[in-house]
């Protein structure tokens, strides 16, 4: 059976927004089964409307870096997202942040699925790497 | 050294020549051994630490200026 690992995202930043698809995506590419969990600020990032901009002072320098970024084949966020998706890997939101960051199921990306804490938590035991993203 | 298959994965930095590897090895069959150029330094880790998860043989290297070649053997 395929190895699990398990992703936390808690922050929605630009930073925060691509390494899990970095991670995500490579994880993938190995082989393994990937379920990445957005909570708090992190919920905005799995919606329709997602745009992440750098944190603080550096927002300013957002698009040299999508830029950057492009120059080197990894795509925007959304395109990224999507490459992501098709290789395999899952996205969750959080039901209960959801309320909270006033994201409802419809401004979801598609394929995105709602979870508990408990049914993450699950997937979590079962994986043989976790990473929190904070 | 004898190869069936290029991969071109120059200009792209991590994670991109890893995922670009993993999609061509899918298109090729057992046995067949592609060749992978890539000028990313971090490749020269990346390749052997995918090769020994996913079970695909790397059975050589060259370094030739900054490109990094890689021969891989497919599962």
């Amino acid at each position: 059976m395929a190895d699990k690992m398990c992703m936390v995202v808690s922050e929605g930043s630009f930073d925060k927004a691509m390494m899990p698809l970095i991670m995500g995506q490579t994880a993938a590419a190995m082989g393994s089964e990937v379920h990445v969990f957005y909570t708090f600020f992190g919920t905005k990032l799995v919606t329709k409307k997602a745009n992440p901009k750098l944190p603080g002072m550096w927002r300013l320098f957002t698009g040299m870096f999508r830029n950057r970024m492009k120059k080197v084949g990894i795509p925007g966020y959304q395109e990224f997202v999507k490459q992501c998706q098709e290789m395999g890997v899952s996205f969750y939101a959080c039901t209960t942040t959801m309320g909270l960051m006033g994201v409802k199921e419809e401004d979801l990306l598609p394929g995105v699925k709602i979870l508990g804490a408990a049914a993450f938590l699950k997937l979590a035991g079962e994986s043989q790497t976790t990473l929190f993203i904070g | 050294m004898q190869k069936d298959a290029t991969l071109d994965a120059k200009g792209l930095m991590c994670p991109m020549p890893i995922v670009q590897l993993a999609k061509k090895v899918k298109e090729l069959k057992s046995g067949q051994v592609l060749e992978l150029l890539a000028d990313d330094v971090g490749a020269k880790e990346d390749v052997p630490a995918w090769c020994s998860r996913t079970g695909n043989q790397l059975v050589g290297t060259e370094t030739e200026g900054a490109i990094l070649k890689f021969y891989i053997r497919v599962k």
